[in-house]
């Protein structure tokens, strides 16, 4: 067969020239990705792992707005170091409602996989007005407008739709609400609900009061509700290390 | 063998337009460069604006370089290699006057959004999904524009640079597409959500993300080398063999190495090993077309004392051997752990595109760009003096980077005697402080020598255009 | 069967094999008989044949 395969015939015919080229290109990939969308056991079963609630899901939004991911990763490695600096290593399945990924590529800040519980909400909102004050030798940018400016909740509904359509399991009826009720735990489940987004929401900005003013809902409200609660889902105390070892 | 006749011979109105879009976009994206890497240094620069803190900033100076800069120059070079090589015109002229106008709406468009705040968040892809779909336009057409060229070529072979620009298009549109499923949250809205998630999406951005580098910045620029600099030395290829060997390995191979960006990560470890064997492996292409082109030279050395566009594109080639080289040591799992997150990454980046993506890109421009208009280049002490600016520049970026990124993997992962950490992570940022300034300077550098080029390019152009006025005004066309 | 693909002790002798076996194959019919390869390396002119009239038509140099 390989004695009549002319190399002419590729270097004169554009069209099997592209044929064979998107085959050399397409193999790398294939084997790489597919089976990660197939196989069930990339990710460990963790409990606690949940969706956004509409104001941590708002608050991850200004996170991707501002371009946070150019300096802060969120993706702790299984390192002596990065264990004693952030915590345990990150898992698969502490980001699979993350659309999309912000593991980063870059710290010029620290990881922020687990920033969520180590400083109080005051100290989070000095820091995003001025990240000096409590940072000296800090470089990041001040971002005073957070707090100036009103979270626009109009289309939060809008967006957990989005986000249900891509996988996320917020629910949109009684019967989606059930089952998310079986399975986070009643108060959660009214949370994930579509049709209260907007309630839900401003209830969680006044109860939380993440950014020391309860009059109205501010981007601050949001962002500080995302950032108190990364990496703080999964009970490490309660999973056997040897189980998780498995799915390195 | 008078190049008036090339000017009719081929349609080089689209290309001016490129290569001065390119030229322009180069100054723009460098700035925005030099001026984030000085927000680094000197935090007051981000004045307390949302529109050019850094995090916003940062995607415009990328998009204005990669698509703005690399893209125009590729669109520019590749319709001129393909109809010279080809001997032929483009095909549908029309669609190709669409590219140029497409793609400039693309980055001027980008550029806005990210200030605005619209963003997707996936690095080098962070252009909202209207955006996106206006790529995916421009570049079925500028496939169509270039199969279409190549299927009416006059030579029945397709010269090699052609194979290496063809691999690229064909690899950005598949990778764009993917990369970029979203579900909008609403028609009239620009923000959109990405279909993968957590672990699938990191594969995918990656995937992206190092075969644009892959792609877009080494297989396309490759294909401009091959034309370029045997065109420029006045001799062929060193080895046409190794040029297809060159081909096909590095468009086999490149595509499996995405994963070595998410070394212990929380995605499965068969697949970034994986990632980091196909590295190594890409090494042996990677020098193979670097000694390709350098020996294109061999015989014609002293062309290097004279000609600063010859020097341009081989100081060119040994940054690709050295990035080449420095990548897939880097994609070993342990020198990645001390590596990754630091700025030996962005030194690494900035080596291959300063040294080696920009530098053939500007020989190969002050190559074209006198024979576009008929004419010599404005000033051949100024291509000079950019030689050393950009040469100076990019060393003390890269050696500010190597210094920094290898010290923040250390500081970070330092134990003292009692088994603690030795820094906190703010020790390390307020080491950084010295190379950040550092690497703005050496940004400057290169900054300074790109302006020089517009400068020349611009009084290149006027020259040309007077030329082409005198000649035109006597009314007798020289027969 | 995609599972198969999960294993590394799979995967990755499998890429070795595939990408050594394409690599022979190519370094074959590029470096193969006398005749291909001369052709082959006539190609290097063909950057120098586009600045005049005189366009080669002759198919292969």
């Amino acid at each position: 067969m390989f004695k009549n395969f002319k190399h002419e015939k590729i270097e004169t015919n554009a069209g099997l020239l592209l044929v064979l080229t998107m085959l050399a290109v397409s193999v790398g990939g294939l084997v790489e990705i597919a089976p990660l969308f197939f196989i069930k056991d990339t990710m460990e079963k963790v409990d606690g792992v949940r969706p956004y609630t509409p104001l941590e899901q708002r608050g991850r939004d200004i996170y991707i707005r501002e371009g946070c991911y150019t300096c802060h990763s969120q993706m702790i490695r299984p390192f002596r170091d990065e264990q004693l600096r952030y915590g345990h290593y990150s898992l698969a399945a502490e980001s699979k409602y993350d659309h999309p990924f912000q593991w980063g590529s870059k710290r010029t800040g620290p990881d922020l996989a687990r920033v969520g519980g180590k400083y109080s909400n005051e100290w989070h909102v000095q820091h995003m007005i001025n990240p000096k004050s409590v940072v000296p030798e800090s470089v990041m940018p001040n971002y005073p407008w957070l707090m100036e400016t009103k979270l626009d909740i109009s289309d939060v509904g809008d967006r957990m739709r989005a986000l249900r359509r891509v996988g996320v399991p917020y629910s949109s009826n009684q019967e989606e609400l059930d089952r998310n009720i079986e399975r986070f735990g009643e108060d959660m489940a009214r949370m994930l609900h579509i049709p209260d987004a907007q309630k839900n929401l401003v209830k969680q900005a006044q109860e939380g009061n993440y950014d020391g003013d309860r009059s109205s809902v501010s981007e601050m409200d949001a962002l500080v509700a995302y950032l108190q609660m990364l990496g703080t889902l999964v009970d490490f105390s309660k999973i056997d290390p040897e189980e998780l070892v498995k799915f390195r | 063998m008078s190049a008036t006749s090339a000017v009719d011979q081929y349609d080089y109105d689209i290309i001016k337009k490129f290569s001065v879009m390119a030229v322009v976009w180069a100054v723009v994206g460098m700035f925005v460069g030099v001026y984030i890497a000085s927000q680094l240094a000197w935090p007051f620069l981000n004045f307390d604006s949302p529109y050019i803190s850094f995090g916003r900033f940062r995607p415009v100076h990328t998009g204005a370089v990669i698509f703005g800069f690399g893209g125009s120059a590729l669109f520019a070079t590749s319709y001129y290699v393909v109809q010279r090589t080809c001997q032929t015109r483009l095909f549908a002229p029309g669609l190709a006057t669409f590219t140029f106008w497409g793609w400039q709406a693309v980055i001027v468009l980008a550029a806005l959004s990210y200030v605005m705040g619209y963003s997707q968040g996936r690095e080098y892809a962070e252009m909202e999904w209207p955006i996106d779909l206006l790529i995916l336009f421009v570049w079925v057409a500028y496939m169509v524009v270039y199969i279409g060229t190549l299927m009416n070529r006059k030579q029945p072979h397709i010269y090699v640079a052609n194979w290496f620009y063809l691999s690229f298009i064909l690899v950005t549109a598949l990778l764009h597409t993917f990369n970029n499923i979203a579900v909008p949250v609403d028609l009239f809205s620009m923000k959109s959500y990405s279909l993968f998630s957590g672990a699938q999406d990191a594969m995918t951005q990656w995937w992206y993300g190092h075969n644009a580098v892959g792609f877009f910045l080494t297989a396309a620029f490759l294909g401009m080398m091959y034309y370029f600099v045997p065109k420029h030395a006045g001799r062929p290829v060193y080895s046409y063999r190794l040029s297809i060997v060159h081909f096909w390995a590095l468009s086999f191979m490149y595509m499996w190495v995405g994963t070595h960006h998410l070394h212990w990560t929380a995605l499965p470890d068969w697949a970034s090993t994986l990632g980091a064997t196909f590295s190594i492996m890409l090494l042996l292409p990677s020098w193979g077309g670097m000694i390709n082109g350098i020996m294109t030279l061999s015989g014609a050395w002293d062309k290097l004392r004279t000609d600063p566009i010859m020097r341009f594109m081989i100081v060119a080639l040994s940054f690709y051997g050295m990035s080449t080289f420095e990548g897939p040591l880097m994609s070993l799992k342990d020198v990645n752990a001390l590596s990754h997150y630091t700025d030996w990454t962005v030194g690494h980046v900035h080596s291959g595109a300063l040294g080696w993506v920009a530098m053939i890109a500007f020989g190969s421009l002050y190559h074209m760009i006198p024979k576009l208009w008929n004419t010599q280049m404005y000033s051949v002490r100024l291509i000079n003096a950019h030689f050393w600016l950009a040469t100076i520049g990019v060393l003390l970026y890269i050696t500010a980077m190597w210094i920094s990124g290898i010290s923040q993997g250390l500081m970070w992962r330092a134990f003292d005697d009692f088994g603690n950490l030795q820094y906190s992570f703010v020790e390390s940022v307020a080491a950084m402080h010295p190379f950040y300034v550092m690497r703005a300077i050496g940004g400057m550098f290169y900054l300074t020598g790109m302006v020089l080029m517009a400068y020349n390019v611009y009084m290149t152009i006027r020259q040309g255009v007077r030329a082409a006025q005198t000649a035109a005004t006597p009314a007798t066309a020289t027969a | 069967m995609i599972e198969w693909f999960s294993h590394p002790e799979n995967t990755k002798p499998l890429g070795l094999v595939i990408f050594f076996v394409t690599f022979c194959l190519i370094v074959l019919w590029v470096y193969g008989r006398g005749k291909r390869s001369r052709k082959l390396e006539e190609h290097k002119n063909i950057p120098f044949l586009d600045d005049e009239d005189e366009v080669k038509d002759k198919p292969n140099g």
